[in-house]
């Protein structure tokens, strides 16, 4: 039995990286065969911003067409979404996931040599170039690079070497928030 | 053919929510154990500590790009009906560049940040509010931009289209690239990250075919098989059941009337497409509200899915016979026709004629609600007897709905990208 003054249980070790990978792999396929379409991040996200500015201003997003073509035909909920609901199991699949390792903690992730508050402007400031890039692209790593990727899709593959190419890049710059 | 389930009708879209929250629970669980929810994890990938970013999405997207091959190949699947996001080449380069700095700079990206916030991790929740706001600033921001995110279209396309190779050979191409990368990726670990490959890495230091090398090699000997194996599309290969067609047509099950689909014009229906067959001048000179022109020279494509329900239309009733015909046997299952097509839509709902005075009293309440439906739809009632006029009138495009009735508005449906 676990002592809880020995604190916490430790981490148990990350899955094998290719075994996750086919996992991943088989989610994805699953997904194609049962719904005839990919897995998704970002859109789920729109939908909810684009509902929420929908309830405080309505006039604004009826006159945005990007709003708009989140918003549906007015016929159900935009909420009652395809993307809404999956990333909703995301979360808890992720939450489950975590309990069962061990790795649910409160905590900031970061290098050794980055204050908090820093980091967290990182992560803030990261967040946003990834909301406006997924949208410029049509998709994020799930729904483009992923998805996309499996499907041989051209757009996908350009989208998902920049990806790289721009991590990349400007690695160097950033070693001290993550080494 | 039996999948996508979905674009088959095995279920509706009530069900296909539960799908989704099943689904995506399984998406975030693997992305846990995969360590995606620790952006330490994920960032080590950009300074060749740890590759797993690298390894776990090429390993998937082999993996799922395998399982499409064959199950297309063998009938099981029908590739054309799995959703491909259109390619805007530019639009999308930028977009990856952007969106790689923001993985770096935030540590994330947005499924992997839902699952970091999930198990608790400060910096993954903050990193969701930053998305949120990025959404809130590109909505803004959107309107100037419009015209440029949609530069460069190649349309839906895989790269077998686009470089016109055997969708097999791509298969084997990137199955082949993929061990590569990741023998490349385990280098760089040792060299330059100082981790020794340990085990479950394909480069550990014992002689034999250690369950992960058999993985591997599984993989690439599927990939290899791939360009021998066909072509994981079925195109335009026809399959009928004719007595249930004959069925169909005999009892006119196949019809919608005129009337039956100015009412659903008028109550906002908008669960089904109504699709012209006629030529686009023809269209173009008039056409039923709601319409979209899909000449019959190029209706075999797949326009739609398999479950929607689709009303032809062309001048009388032929074409859209023939484009009834090609699309039962493409696997449609909801497809009907105009009955009597345009002509029979202008004598029924824009020009209806009245009934002889001496007609009895439930037929008169039904021209009186007939003649205001032609008002709205821009026709005119005619008088008893004029019967022969109703044809040669070239009916106006309808301008603005007149105040009597008001049609239930009717948006586009949501679309299915991200």
């Amino acid at each position: 039995m676990h002592n809880p003054a020995q604190g916490p249980l430790p981490e148990r070790p990350h899955a094998n990286p290719y075994l996750a990978g086919f996992c991943l792999g088989l989610v994805l396929l699953a997904t194609f065969v049962v719904m005839g379409r990919g897995l998704g991040a970002s859109g789920a996200f729109t939908t909810a911003v684009a509902t929420a500015v929908h309830a405080v201003a309505p006039a604004h997003a009826d006159g945005n067409d990007f709003y708009a073509s989140y918003l549906g035909d007015g016929s159900s909920s935009p909420l009652e979404d395809w993307l809404v609901f999956e990333v909703l199991g995301v979360f808890v699949g992720g939450f489950l996931s975590g309990a069962l390792a061990n790795r649910l903690r409160f905590k900031v992730e970061k290098g050794p040599r980055i204050g908090t508050a820093p980091r967290l402007v990182l992560a803030a400031v990261g967040g946003a170039l990834m909301g406006v890039g997924a949208k410029i692209a049509l998709g994020c790593t799930s729904g483009q690079a992923l998805t996309g990727g499996a499907l041989l899709n051209v757009g996908s593959w350009a989208f998902m070497l920049c990806i790289f190419a721009g991590a990349y890049a400007l690695a160097g710059l950033l070693r001290r928030a993550w080494l | 053919m039996i999948a996508p389930f979905f674009k088959f009708g095995a279920f509706g879209d009530e069900v296909s929510l539960v799908v989704a929250f099943v689904t995506g629970i399984a998406f975030g669980f693997t992305l846990e154990r995969a360590g995606f929810g620790n952006a330490r994890v994920l960032a080590a990938q950009f300074y060749f500590r740890d590759l797993r970013v690298l390894k776990v999405m090429f390993t998937a997207i082999v993996t799922a790009m395998i399982g499409t091959f064959l199950l297309g190949r063998l009938g099981v699947l029908d590739l054309s009906l799995v959703y491909l996001t259109p390619t805007f080449l530019v639009p999308q380069i930028v977009g990856g560049l952007v969106l790689g700095a923001g993985f770096i700079i935030g540590g994330y990206c947005p499924g992997t940040s839902c699952v970091s916030a999930a198990t608790g991790r400060v910096d993954g929740m903050v990193y969701l509010l930053g998305m949120i706001g990025g959404l809130v600033g590109f909505a803004e921001i959107y309107p100037g931009i419009q015209g440029w995110l949609r530069t460069t279209p190649l349309g839906q396309v895989t790269l077998a289209q686009q470089f016109g190779l055997p969708y097999g050979m791509v298969v084997a191409a990137v199955a082949v690239m993929a061990l590569g990368a990741f023998l490349a990726a385990e280098w760089a670990e040792r060299r330059i990250g100082g981790k020794l490959p340990g085990p479950g890495s394909l480069l550990e230091p014992v002689r034999r075919i250690t369950p992960v090398r058999a993985f591997a090699l599984a993989l690439l000997g599927l990939g290899l098989v791939a360009p021998f194996a066909g072509d994981p599309y079925r195109r335009g290969v026809a399959q009928l059941d004719a007595k249930q067609l004959a069925l169909e047509a005999g009892t006119k099950a196949d019809h919608v009337w005129p009337t039956e689909l100015a009412d659903w014009i008028l109550q906002g229906r908008n669960d089904y497409r109504l699709i012209d067959v006629r030529e686009p001048d023809e269209f173009a000179t008039y056409h039923i509200p709601g319409a979209v022109n899909v000449p019959l020279t190029r209706v075999a494509t797949d326009l739609a899915q398999r479950n929607e329900l689709l009303v032809f239309v062309s001048d009388g009733g032929i074409h859209a016979a023939q484009a009834w015909l090609l699309f039962k046997a493409m696997g449609y299952r909801s497809v009907y026709m105009l009955f009597g097509g345009i002509e029979e839509w202008k004598e029924k709902v824009l020009f209806p004629v009245a009934p002889a005075a001496d007609a009895p009293t439930s037929e008169q309440v039904e021209f009186r609600k007939r003649a205001a439906v032609a008002k709205y739809f821009g026709g005119a009632a005619l008088g008893a007897g004029s019967a022969q006029a109703a044809t040669r009138i070239v009916p106006p495009m309808p301008t603005s709905p007149p105040g009597d009735v008001v049609p239930a508005p009717a948006r586009k449906k949501k679309k299915e990208g991200c």
